[in-house]
């Protein structure tokens, strides 16, 4: 089979797929746009959608982007990007030098190193959450363990700290995962070829290594971060403070609990808009070094 | 694939995990407008509801299969729901409800129908009428109605309880710890303002409803009228929640019914039946007597009820699980797990005691008539309204 036949061959087996994928990504898309556009029911206040683009309204998204710029919800979007941010550094630097030691050093102990960390995360998100409030409250088993040896605090008093570091807790594997697999297929002899022309280990760190795990460790930065700005529920779990709310858990309030469904819908949009730009600056940037490799 | 390749390809993936949740919440459906107008009653102008449909005829056997019941969690007692089984050869199924919004989405957009709805008040109920959600009920079928308290059998939200049947009752107060808080600490003419004490920050938690915990600010700033459409006093109890939040850093949930037994919170604003329930979530050992509960002079009451939807598949073995839980011996076995009173004549503050054995501390948390009668009542709102009561809370929670 020539090379060309084999590629359409795929394409048309891909078709179906592609289609599917597309027309979920999309009309979920647009209904999201038809009820952050359209009305509420005057008795119930819920979401009326509006399918005819001629006919929505964007008065409830003139108040949403008033309210983030000037308003309570200028507040929580930066709490949620300080949040991601805070978490994300941390993540990375838990995960890096365990992705690191696990392709480099680990040798026979690789496989049951990556299955321990690959096995707590067969329970439920939730369910270990639950059990690190159960855990860390007040009169939790870990917070009195930790007053024995005169750690005295409530983790759980609705605090930032909890939330970031559920945060990182729920998410380090999904970092640690593509950074052993970038890791794992990195050119070695490049840092072998620096230490011999005579870098020592952290130069040979610094200037070969890291820029080797660049696009990788950006990666497993976007892979984390899109799923925790839309996260609600570790704040949910451990905090349950207004102190500690992210935009997840206005776009749950107004969707779920709020006569103002229009306002969760357009935060929805906005959300995914903001997403959307972050992760094509990331892959522009990632598409540019390809280029450049290749020539 | 190169290495490259796949990664760019697993972020465009991140990027749909990312906003799938959301979407999805968006695509609810339409559930369509409401087929008439409010009628919305109050103590001083009570309502009769208009009759949608008919109700069941008489003497029809009650039907087998599951009973789909919907309500709030921990509200009825499983023994309770093993009793009825038992009784009449048939299975329930409990699918739980947070607030009474989401139950009222779940009944309109068809997502599930329940043969029985507990636990909606009179907030929700021109909305469920006004949707043509429930159907009139036969009492024939409820022998036990007799034993409704004479005050809730003609109820001003549901002239001739046509649609209704209340369940329990309470009122809003404040439990605390009283291995911590004195409980001169509410005695001194501004125990509400306790709620705003900084010395309890981070172990302080409101009720996660916009109607009662701006209630609670209302009542604070001295008003009476928690169902009130004045603008003013709304962005005022408004402000008055963000001093709280600044002062308290609040839990804002609906479950201070377990943490504030289980010793991680020590105050909490609460139904006053949740508080009734706190005994039996303490640890093992801890005397009941470290639950206390106080509320105010004037606050405010409610009750419960049971109701059937109009689309109900065992609308007769509804109607008998209506009139199982108002026998008043099973009425109160039911207390001993959810706590709250039931909402029946002749339930004397001694027998509950027994029956429940909660504590000294706690019985002011039970309910008599003339408390009652005399307490606040959240009532439906208008629509117009309603919109400023939520961007008020939307205010508050938004932190």
């Amino acid at each position: 089979m020539s090379r060309r036949r084999a590629g359409g061959t795929w394409g048309a087996l891909a078709a179906p797929g592609m289609a599917w994928l597309g027309a979920m990504f999309l009309v979920p898309l647009y209904a999201v746009a038809c009820v952050a556009f359209g009305r509420i029911d005057p008795i119930f206040r819920d979401a009326l959608p509006e399918w005819d683009p001629r006919a929505w309204r964007f008065d409830e998204a003139g108040a949403v982007l008033s309210s983030l710029a000037d308003g309570p919800l200028r507040a929580v979007a930066v709490r949620t990007v300080a949040y991601v941010a805070i978490a994300m550094v941390l993540a990375l630097a838990l995960g890096f030098p365990i992705a690191y030691y696990l392709a480099r050093h680990a040798g026979r102990w690789r496989l049951p190193l990556l299955a321990l960390i690959v096995v707590p995360y067969w329970v439920n998100y939730l369910m270990r959450m639950m059990a690190w409030y159960n855990l860390l409250s007040p009169s939790g088993l870990g917070a009195r363990a930790l007053r024995l040896v005169g750690i005295e605090r409530n983790w759980m008093d609705g605090s930032s700290v909890a939330v970031v570091l559920g945060l990182v807790y729920g998410y380090v594997p999904f970092i640690i995962l593509p950074l052993y697999a970038t890791l794992e297929r990195l050119d070695w002899r490049l840092v072998e070829a620096a230490r011999d022309l005579g870098a020592g280990p952290r130069q040979a760190f610094r200037l070969v290594t890291l820029p080797l795990a660049r696009a990788g460790t950006a990666a497993a930065c976007v892979l984390i971060a899109l799923p925790m700005f839309g996260d609600y529920y570790t704040n949910d779990l451990l905090s349950r403070s207004p102190r500690t709310e992210m935009l997840g858990n206005q776009i749950d309030f107004y969707l779920n609990a709020s006569t103002q469904p229009q306002r969760g819908a357009v935060l929805v949009l906005l959300l995914s808009v903001l997403l959307l730009v972050g992760l094509s600056s990331y892959l522009r940037s990632t598409d540019r070094t390809a280029r450049e490799r290749e020539r | 694939m190169r290495r490259r390749e796949f990664l760019r390809r697993a972020a465009y993936a991140g990027t749909g995990l990312a906003i799938a949740p959301s979407i999805l919440a968006a695509c609810g459906g339409d559930a369509g407008g409401a087929s008439g107008d409010l009628q919305i009653g109050t103590p001083e102008s009570p309502v009769t509801l208009r009759t949608v449909g008919e109700p069941i005829a008489d003497g029809l056997a009650p039907e087998s299969g599951t009973l789909e019941l919907l309500n709030w969690a921990d509200y009825v007692n499983p023994e309770t729901l093993a009793a009825f089984e038992s009784a009449f050869g048939v299975k329930v199924n409990v699918t739980i409800y947070d607030s009474e919004e989401a139950a009222l989405v779940k009944l309109r957009n068809g997502t599930f129908a329940p043969d029985l709805v507990m636990g909606m008040t009179d907030t929700a109920l021109a909305r469920l009428v006004a949707a043509e959600l429930l159907q009139p009920l036969n009492r024939s079928y409820v022998p036990n109605f007799a034993n409704v308290i004479a005050g809730l059998r003609d109820p001003y939200y549901d002239r001739g309880a046509q649609y209704t049947v209340p369940y329990v009752i309470y009122g809003n107060g404040i439990a605390y710890r009283t291995d911590v808080i004195d409980r001169s600490r509410f005695t001194d003419g501004d125990g509400l303002g306790a709620m705003w004490d900084a010395a309890y920050r981070g172990r302080l938690a409101v009720i996660d409803s916009y109607r009662d915990t701006i209630g609670m600010a209302l009542m604070r700033d001295g008003g009476e009228d928690v169902n009130t459409g004045d603008e003013d006093l709304l962005r005022a109890a408004g402000e008055s929640l963000l001093a709280l939040r600044e002062a308290t850093n609040p839990k804002v949930d609906i479950i201070s019914y377990q943490e504030l037994p289980g010793g991680n919170r020590d105050i909490a604003y609460v139904w006053g039946g949740d508080a009734l329930a706190m005994p039996m979530y303490l640890p093992e050992g801890v005397d009941p007597g470290v639950i206390g509960f106080w509320w105010p002079e004037t606050t405010a009451t409610a009750n419960d009820f049971f109701c059937i939807p109009r689309a109900s598949t065992k609308p007769v073995l509804a109607h008998a699980f209506i009139d199982f839980l108002s026998d008043r011996d099973r009425a109160l076995a039911n207390a001993t797990y959810v706590g709250y009173q039931p909402a029946l004549e002749g339930i004397t503050v001694d027998e509950y005691v027994a029956a429940t054995g909660i504590p000294d501390s706690l019985t002011d948390a039970l309910v008599t008539p003339e408390r009652y009668a005399s307490g606040l009542r959240f009532h439906s709102l208008d629509p117009a309204v309603d919109a400023v009561w939520n961007d008020v809370w939307a205010g508050f929670t938004a932190g």
